[in-house]
């Protein structure tokens, strides 16, 4: 079996990637860092011809009651139009109110009036760019009160609603789960297969809330014991998908997030090879 | 009628710039890490991701004042100043006005102008690639109708015009400068910033030349500016620093 | 034309075809480099004061002093520390 596993684009590793060219199934970018443009740009368009691209928009907040920002869209767009990348994607939240831009993937309450709202903004966004995205579950750090549905039920009407595809993020549940106090195998189940197009694998911290756990999505630190369980679940509930390694904060070296990539496709491999066996 | 969307978001807003918000926290489940807390988890990142970013695009202005006084500078502007658009290489326009006017920082009077610079090294390394006005381009125009031409500067081309030596004072806030020190009397600096293929740069001009691209920035004719650049330095040789500006690539080339 | 515009015009003329020295052409240091790209990103801030900390994500800027390459930058009106 081939690779699955990409990582992400950073920085810091893009002169070291253009000149090794490393063995990765795909590169992810965070469409933003590449929409004025920088030689970053130019660089990366070198690397279109020897590596699938996954472009990761991470404002286009798609959760706002106040809709898309016209010429935000229209730049995503413009850039999506140029590399045409092999998966295009955002998160299930919101970051701009009142025109302001907040650098955060904000919390959703789940509603009906929030569903119709990311139904028609993700709508937009598919029209827009004339192709399916898929949009991914965020950590939360709380929940609402009001909310009449479940995040997998939210993510599963939204998927009915407006033909997008679901980026499930391994990490985002087990910190979502922790910090709500629900069960992450439960969250599971029931998701539509169907329309999922990724998964998304990156490292956690533990920090201290007055004595409480509560689990923070920093992308700092390689992926941990519990999401790589889970991750196998995942794989061997929902079958195999294009699946990425984060990592945001503390960079490391590059073959370091080439070896968690790695990691990624064995767990991968083994759920294949007990498939076989178990048939 | 529950926390209608619209209305949420708009408290959400305000919390994380700063204000106390009961009817959110009401709206939010606590249990044994409260509702305010796990708030308090959103305020928190968005003021310091993007302190972060500040960072990141004035990075001169963070190594004169260190880390802990910058994030303070830093904070002090976010909540004022909160991103319009998410793209956050574009975020920071009006932070060396906000530097020149913050209490805090007047012991440091040429820290406004290094942010200035750090600005424009920002706008010019994000400034699309675009073709320069050649020599050869200029030949084809006739010698006596130059004088009354008016040429523009590129995208990302920015002059950077200070009393302080910024140039130096930027030498030395770099890793691995020098301990050598830089006296903030001793002579302004005129910088022309610009994008290069790989990164951006910026060049000292002299007095002259930078009066001549000041006014041909400002619209004027090649005539006008040049009588401008006498004016500031009547030693400014002409030919030579026109040649000197071409050669930079500065200017654009006209678009077709 | 005037003389003074006449002048400006063969000035202008000669320039197009004057070589430059490399050294007016600029410095060959980085900047300001590819390494700087990409400030927009999807995690979330574990500093010391991020998470659900009580204490502010940042100290007031009264109580902070500028301390780093400013110590180098000396003259002027600065005022004693």
């Amino acid at each position: 079996m081939g690779k699955v596993a990409g990582i992400g684009l950073r920085s810091p590793h893009l002169a070291e990637i253009g000149r090794d060219r490393p063995a990765t199934a795909f590169l992810e970018i965070h469409a933003e860092n590449y929409l004025a443009g920088s030689p970053a740009l130019q660089a990366v368009e070198r690397l279109r011809a020897d590596y699938a691209f996954s472009v990761h928009a991470v404002g286009l907040s798609l959760g706002s009651a106040e809709g898309l920002d016209a010429a935000h869209l229209a730049r995503v767009a413009a850039l999506v139009k140029r590399l045409e990348p092999a998966y295009v994607s955002d998160h299930l939240s919101w970051s701009v109110s009142g025109g302001r831009y907040f650098n955060d993937l904000l919390p959703l309450p789940y509603t009906e009036e929030a569903l119709d709202v990311v139904v028609r903004n993700v709508v937009q966004l598919q029209d827009a760019l004339g192709r399916q995205v898929s949009i991914e579950n965020p950590s939360c750090y709380l929940g609402f009160a009001h909310s009449t549905l479940s995040e997998p039920e939210f993510l599963d009407a939204l998927v009915r609603r407006s033909g997008c595809g679901l980026l499930l993020d391994v990490n985002n549940i087990v910190v979502t789960a922790h910090n709500l106090r629900l069960d992450p195998r439960a969250w599971l189940s029931g998701l539509p297969a169907a329309a999922i197009t990724q998964y998304h694998l990156a490292g956690h911290a533990v920090n201290d809330s007055d004595g409480e756990p509560i689990l923070i999505d920093d992308h700092g630190s390689r992926v941990g014991d519990g999401v790589w369980t889970l991750f196998e679940d995942v794989v061997r509930c929902y079958g195999v998908r294009p699946t990425l390694v984060e990592w945001d904060t503390d960079i490391p070296a590059l073959p370091v997030l080439l070896e968690e990539a790695a990691r990624a496709d064995q767990v991968v491999q083994g759920v294949g090879r007990d498939a076989v066996r178990a048939a | 009628m529950p926390f209608a969307l619209p209305d949420l978001q708009a408290a959400f807003a305000a919390h994380l710039a700063g204000e106390e918000r009961g009817e959110l926290i009401a709206a939010v489940i606590g249990d044994s890490i409260p509702a305010a807390a796990r708030l308090r988890v959103y305020r928190h990142h968005v003021q310091h991701s993007l302190a972060s970013a500040l960072a990141a695009t004035f990075p001169t202005v963070q190594a004169l004042v260190g880390d802990d006084f910058f994030r303070a500078l830093a904070r002090a502007f976010v909540v004022r100043t909160l991103p319009c658009q998410p793209v956050l290489a574009e975020y920071g326009a009006g932070f060396a006005d906000f530097v020149a006017d913050h209490e805090p920082a007047r012991t440091l009077p040429y820290l406004a102008d290094v942010a200035r610079l750090d600005w424009a090294l920002n706008t010019a390394f994000h400034a699309a690639p675009a073709p320069a006005l050649t020599p050869a381009m200029l030949a084809a125009v006739e010698a006596e109708r130059l004088p009354s031409l008016g040429l523009r500067l590129s995208d990302g081309v920015l002059l950077v015009r200070s009393e302080f030596p910024i140039d130096r004072i930027w030498a030395a806030s770099q890793p691995g400068a020098s301990l050598e020190q830089v006296d903030i009397s001793s002579g302004g600096a005129d910088l022309l910033v610009m994008r290069r293929p790989d990164d951006a740069a910026f060049v000292p001009l002299a007095a002259g030349e930078a009066a001549f691209v000041a006014s041909l920035d400002a619209g004027n004719p090649l005539a006008d500016s040049a009588e401008a650049g006498l004016r500031a330095d009547p030693s400014f040789d002409l030919s030579t620093g026109f040649a000197r500006l071409l050669a930079l690539g500065v200017f654009a080339a006209p678009q077709q | 034309m005037t003389k003074t515009r006449i002048a400006i015009a063969s000035a202008l003329a000669a320039a197009l075809v004057l070589p430059v020295a490399a050294q007016a052409q600029g410095n060959t240091e980085k900047c300001y480099g590819i390494v700087k790209a990409g400030k927009n990103d999807c995690q979330t801030a574990t500093s010391s004061c991020a998470g659900t900390s009580k204490k502010d994500a940042q100290a007031d800027a009264w109580i902070s002093v500028p301390k780093g390459a400013c110590e180098k930058i000396v003259g002027g009106k600065l005022a004693a520390k």
